[in-house]
């Protein structure tokens, strides 16, 4: 059975700015992995990026720099 | 900290997805169509023939379940403090979008949930169907991944979120209050229908639980493909079981490629049908009946879908662009399907969908 771990949830408003994230991220060699966006987060069904919650403040700035617009940024047991 | 993560992960969805499939069974049982307890499509079809939108006699009939459906995720939407008005994204498109989704659904004779429990019915002529949305959802989830995007929606006065439930409630004041106005049909699949009050309440108590889960059968699949996460498709598999489960309890089950109630067995067809409906579904970000949620939850952008679905509608009856059933004439099995003029369609759909797609993507990298 899969722990449930303390995540650095970033929601989107589009599924593209997930998929820029991700590849943001990967190029960076930042962890983290696309998700299906949490049910507590949002009634939509989009997709959200997953990290390490002490990437919080990376993450906010280099999505910021890089144009990639955020709905906003959770810390949740998932 | 430990817990019993398949009930969290999957209940809620799975239970949505009996939900479904039990309704459907009673909607049958209690009148509907034989393997079309619901059909987004179908039903949207239905309800504009029944406001004159096109003259096909059979299938004409203001179905309640889909009103039921928008105020019910409304209502869910509203418990849960999550209606929010929205809109703004690409409206003009999603139209265009929704309404060869519409197509590619009527050419296969079905949405995706009817095509679902159209195989708990044992409809085997509905696999080609199911291959053809699979092979849709793969082309569109390309095109995400090159950065697809018809831009994002903003916050819009609450009224705005409001008019699609609106214009169901309108709907259902019509069918009660001034039937006269209508057209039902007399023969065929509009004719055969639950009593009104039952659909309804079927149709709200699907669309809460779809609402509360996120049920969206082009959603699991683009998730299953791209994030190997399968909890919105297990909804979807639910329905197929409970269908299936019901259907052989109660002697419904036939499982066979011929004969099949408002099915047709040319698979080519409805492989590239379900193609367009799959691909399309994708670039609007959820199936028909993830359409009708998202309304009921105040998406404009969704309504505006929704009525493209019906006026996609009422081209396929009036153009003669929608499937013609198998059937049986003079103890002949007649192969039905689509005409030459079908088929143009669904190719002119294809060339609209990637039109939109390409106009849709990226001038560069991360900007979106």
């Amino acid at each position: 059975m899969r722990q449930r771990q303390l995540r650095l949830v970033v929601a989107f408003h589009t599924t593209s700015a997930a998929m820029a994230a991700e590849a943001l991220c990967r190029g960076l060699g930042l962890a983290g992995k696309l998700i299906s966006v949490p049910r507590q987060v949002t009634s939509d069904c989009g997709m959200a990026w997953s990290a390490p919650p002490e990437l919080r403040e990376t993450l906010e700035v280099r999505l910021a720099e890089s144009g990639v617009e955020t709905a906003g940024f959770y810390e949740l047991l998932i | 900290m430990r817990e019993n993560n398949w009930v969290r992960d999957y209940g809620p969805i799975v239970l949505a997805g009996l939900i479904t499939g039990v309704a459907a069974l009673v909607l049958t049982a209690l009148g509907n169509p034989r393997n079309m307890g619901f059909c987004i499509a179908c039903f949207e079809r239905d309800i504009a023939g029944a406001l004159g939108l096109h003259s096909a006699a059979k299938v004409q009939y203001l179905r309640p379940e889909i009103a039921g459906i928008v105020l019910g995720a409304m209502l869910a939407a509203l418990g849960a403090k999550e209606f929010r008005a929205k809109a703004g994204s690409s409206p003009a498109s999603r139209f265009l979008i929704g309404l060869f989704v519409m197509i590619g659904a009527l050419v296969f004779l079905g949405c995706p949930l009817r095509m679902v429990i159209r195989l708990g019915g044992g409809d085997l002529t509905a696999v080609a169907g199911l291959l053809g949305f699979l092979a849709g959802i793969l082309v569109g989830i390309v095109f995400l991944k090159k950065g697809f995007s018809l831009g994002r929606a903003y916050s819009v006065p609450a009224a705005e979120g409001a008019v699609l439930p609106g214009v169901m409630i309108l709907l259902l004041v019509l069918l009660l209050a001034a039937p006269d106005l209508l057209h039902f049909s007399e023969e065929g699949p509009g004719s055969q229908r639950a009593f009104w009050l039952v659909s309804l309440l079927a149709g709200g108590l699907v669309g809460a639980a779809a609402q509360r889960s996120r049920l969206c059968m082009a959603g699991g699949l683009r998730d299953a493909f791209l994030l190997r996460d399968f909890r919105l498709l297990s909804g979807f598999l639910a329905i197929w079981a409970a269908v299936t489960v019901g259907n052989l309890i109660l002697g419904n089950y036939n499982l066979s490629a011929a004969s099949q109630p408002v099915a047709h067995s040319q698979y080519l067809w409805s492989f590239l049908g379900m193609a367009l409906a799959g691909w399309g579904s994708i670039l609007l970000g959820g199936c028909p009946l993830r359409q009708l949620i998202l309304a009921g939850e105040g998406s404009g952008d969704s309504a505006v879908a929704v009525l493209g679905m019906a006026a996609g509608a009422a081209v396929a009856h009036n153009f003669g662009l929608a499937g013609n059933p198998d059937s049986v004439v003079d103890g002949v099995y007649k192969v039905g399907g689509i005409g030459a003029a079908g088929m143009a369609a669904v190719i002119l759909g294809f060339v609209v969908l990637l039109a939109v797609t390409l106009t849709h993507l990226p001038k560069k990298e991360g900007t979106r």
